[in-house]
């Protein structure tokens, strides 16, 4: 009885933690399937959701998500999109791009879209793949390390080596920093976690032990530890994916500006073509061409170096007419 | 004989290099062990008096949630000094009736323990990501602050030998630098106090301790109570003075870590804090080698090895120590036992 008392406590709890999504009117039924992990993950789940809600409420449209907890559960949470009738099927991350394909093949009357997921030929009509070229957005953090660093040494704390859009971040802010500043050196390590802020706090106070004047994360909460190390030791972070001068308030001291996939912006866009010209297909990439990458505004230097604002604004220019590659 | 050479080389090389290495990273070692000590000393606590508690980790998770909304709410109306000293104190409470629950459900009403520690865990994940999606994020705000850390004077961080130490307990925040006065004191409280007696007493043969008149009862309370406490700092640790934002499950598995500290030590606090800082020895070393790679053989061995298992070093090193390498330890007697007072029950 006492045994059946606690169970019963410790399972009512969790079912009021259980739930999601909000209802916001009429019209287009848009449902969302995040990746493993949380909704509020300060990255791509949360920022694909509020995309997926400003579209909705663009069009609107109603706008539910679901936060998927096992790779296992992938199907059944798109399945159940599909079963509801749903009109569009966002599904947020590189690893539900299988389960996407299947879906998409065996529903032709549902569009959907896949945030980060590359799909190959045969390639649905009902099927659209958003995706960002991170490497243009890190060589723009790297334009700014290279300019900003005083001792020639700079770091970059990297999440999973196996995740391709980590790694992408981190070649182009390479291959920038020694191309603007000849024989600087990068330091970097992927800490193989994206939620361990104290694992990166090491990493970061480790390279700035090294020398390291200027840190970038692509780490998720990992590098938000990052970023806290540089800031106590009073030199330069730089944030990843959105503005993190807003979203990581404890950080504001020494975030000079963050290497920007614009997400949210993607996601509603995609939405809006969808409700404007009918069914989406084929992989859409968000890149310097429009608007899908970028940097956040320069913070925290004064002055700000002379001509950075200008090479900035000429790489973004020469990234977009393809004359500058990132990763050669 | 040539490949037994190279072998006490490499051995040798290593030993240099973890020689070089160490001194730098005993900051980070005590940042990283703070958490795992003091959920391995609520650990200790709870079973040198008789009572199994795995729910540290999701006490140290619940009060570091309420640790970051106070700071979080108060950061404006107090200023931030007072808003971050108000949710250690809350996380600590908070702790503190989260034992007291447990103390209830396993003292007196006597429930399985290992049942109540798995609610409290799973309880905690759910209330925290509830309240979490219910009030931080909607904000758009984060931020209840961090304590800055305390800097030792350049000269006294330099000094030869004494130096690094020095470093290493006082360039922290007042948490991380406070976990050593709380070892000692708890290490001699247990072993040369009349509380410490009563303590291992009950954990040891409660009936004995019932017959000459010590209250099993209110010391298994107590215990549970101040070392669910000690989880509750643990919780704002992270929250107010590690990372200075909440996320999501983010105890990541340190209660457990915790308990196995506490067994590595044997149920003492000096030991349980060695245990915790072993662990974070092999999580500093896990990260660090990767940036710092010795010249030679020995370096290239060591880039060959994939990142992963730098990153997987810790729980490799919770199972061997689990499995017995430390030797035979034994929990105290009664340990995990509900009590029944006879003529009661």
């Amino acid at each position: 009885m006492k045994r059946l008392l606690a169970l019963g406590l410790a399972l009512g709890v969790v079912v009021a933690g259980c739930g999601g999504g909000g209802l916001l009117g009429g019209g287009l039924k848009i449902g969302m399937v995040t990746d493993i992990g949380q909704l509020e993950d300060k990255s791509f789940n949360e920022f694909s959701w509020k995309g997926v809600q400003d579209g909705a409420s663009a069009v609107g449209g109603t706008a539910k998500n679901i936060v998927t907890k096992d790779i296992a559960d992938y199907k059944q949470n798109i399945q159940s999109f599909v079963d509801q009738k749903y009109d569009i099927i966002v599904t947020v991350g590189f690893l539900i791009g299988t389960e996407t394909t299947a879906a998409a093949k065996a529903n032709p009357n549902i569009q959907f879209f896949g945030v980060d997921q590359f799909i190959a030929d045969p390639i649905p009509a009902n099927y659209q793949g958003l995706l960002f070229n991170e490497a243009q957005a890190g060589y723009l953090a790297g334009i700014v390390a290279g300019t900003i660093t005083k001792s020639n040494k700079i770091g970059a704390v990297g999440g999973r080596e196996d995740v391709p859009p980590v790694v992408n971040y981190i070649k182009g802010y390479q291959n920038a920093a020694q191309a603007t500043k000849p024989g600087v050196q990068v330091l970097v390590n992927y800490v193989g976690d994206f939620n361990a802020p104290d694992k990166g706090e090491a990493s970061a106070k480790t390279m700035i032990g090294q020398g390291a004047d200027v840190i970038f994360q692509v780490a998720g909460l990992t590098g938000a530890g990052a970023l806290r190390a540089a800031c106590s030791a009073k030199i330069w972070g730089i944030g990843v994916d959105v503005d993190q001068y807003q979203s990581l308030p404890d950080s504001k001291a020494c975030i000079v500006t963050s290497a920007e996939k614009r997400l949210q912006n993607a996601v509603r866009d995609g939405i809006k073509r969808f409700k404007d010209k009918g069914k989406q297909s084929g992989n859409f990439t968000n890149d310097a061409t429009n608007d899908g990458i970028g940097y956040s505004p320069l913070r925290n230097l004064n002055p700000v170096p002379a001509g950075l604002e200008d090479k900035l604004k000429q790489a973004l220019a020469d990234m977009k007419s393809g004359k500058l590659k990132p990763v050669p | 004989m040539d490949a037994i050479a190279t072998f006490f080389r490499l051995i040798w090389e290593l030993g240099v290099y973890l020689f070089t290495v160490v001194p730098d990273l005993l900051p980070i070692i005590l940042a990283l062990a703070t958490p795992l000590a003091l959920g391995a000393l609520c650990g200790v606590l709870n079973e040198r008096s008789g009572v199994v508690n795995i729910g540290i980790e999701g006490i140290m998770l619940m009060a570091a949630f309420f640790a970051y909304l106070t700071g979080f709410a108060l950061h404006s109306a107090v200023g931030p000094g007072a808003s971050i000293a108000l949710g250690i104190l809350v996380a600590i409470i908070v702790g503190g009736l989260l034992g007291l629950a447990h103390a209830w459900l396993t003292v007196s009403v006597r429930a399985d323990q290992i049942i109540a520690g798995t609610m409290m865990n799973i309880a905690a994940f759910g209330v925290t990501g509830y309240l979490n999606r219910l009030i931080i994020t909607p904000s758009g705000l984060g931020g209840a602050g961090v304590i800055a850390p305390f800097h030792l004077p350049d000269a006294v961080a330099n000094l030869p030998i004494a130096g690094p130490v020095l470093v290493m307990f006082f360039d922290q925040g007042p948490i991380a630098m406070s976990v050593l006065f709380i070892v000692i004191a708890l290490q001699f409280a247990l072993f040369r106090t009349r509380w410490g007696l009563r303590t291992r007493a009950v954990g040891e043969h409660p009936k004995a301790a019932d017959t000459v008149g010590i209250d099993v009862y209110r010391q298994r309370y107590l215990n549970v109570i101040l070392g669910c406490g000690l989880a509750g700092l643990a919780g704002a640790f992270l929250t107010l003075e590690s990372t200075g934002s909440f996320q999501n499950g983010m105890t990541n598995g340190r209660g457990f870590i915790a308990l196995a500290a506490m067994i590595f030590g044997r149920w003492t606090p000096i030991g349980a804090f060695a245990g915790a800082l072993l662990f974070g020895t092999a999580t500093a070393l896990g990260v660090v080698v990767s940036i710092r790679v010795p010249e030679g053989d020995l370096g290239n061995i060591m880039r060959s090895i994939p990142s992963n298992w730098y990153a997987a070093l810790p729980y490799l090193m919770t199972i061997v120590i689990l499995a017995g390498v430390v030797g035979r330890s034994t929990p105290p007697a009664a340990d995990g036992v509900a009590y029944v007072k006879e003529g009661k029950g």
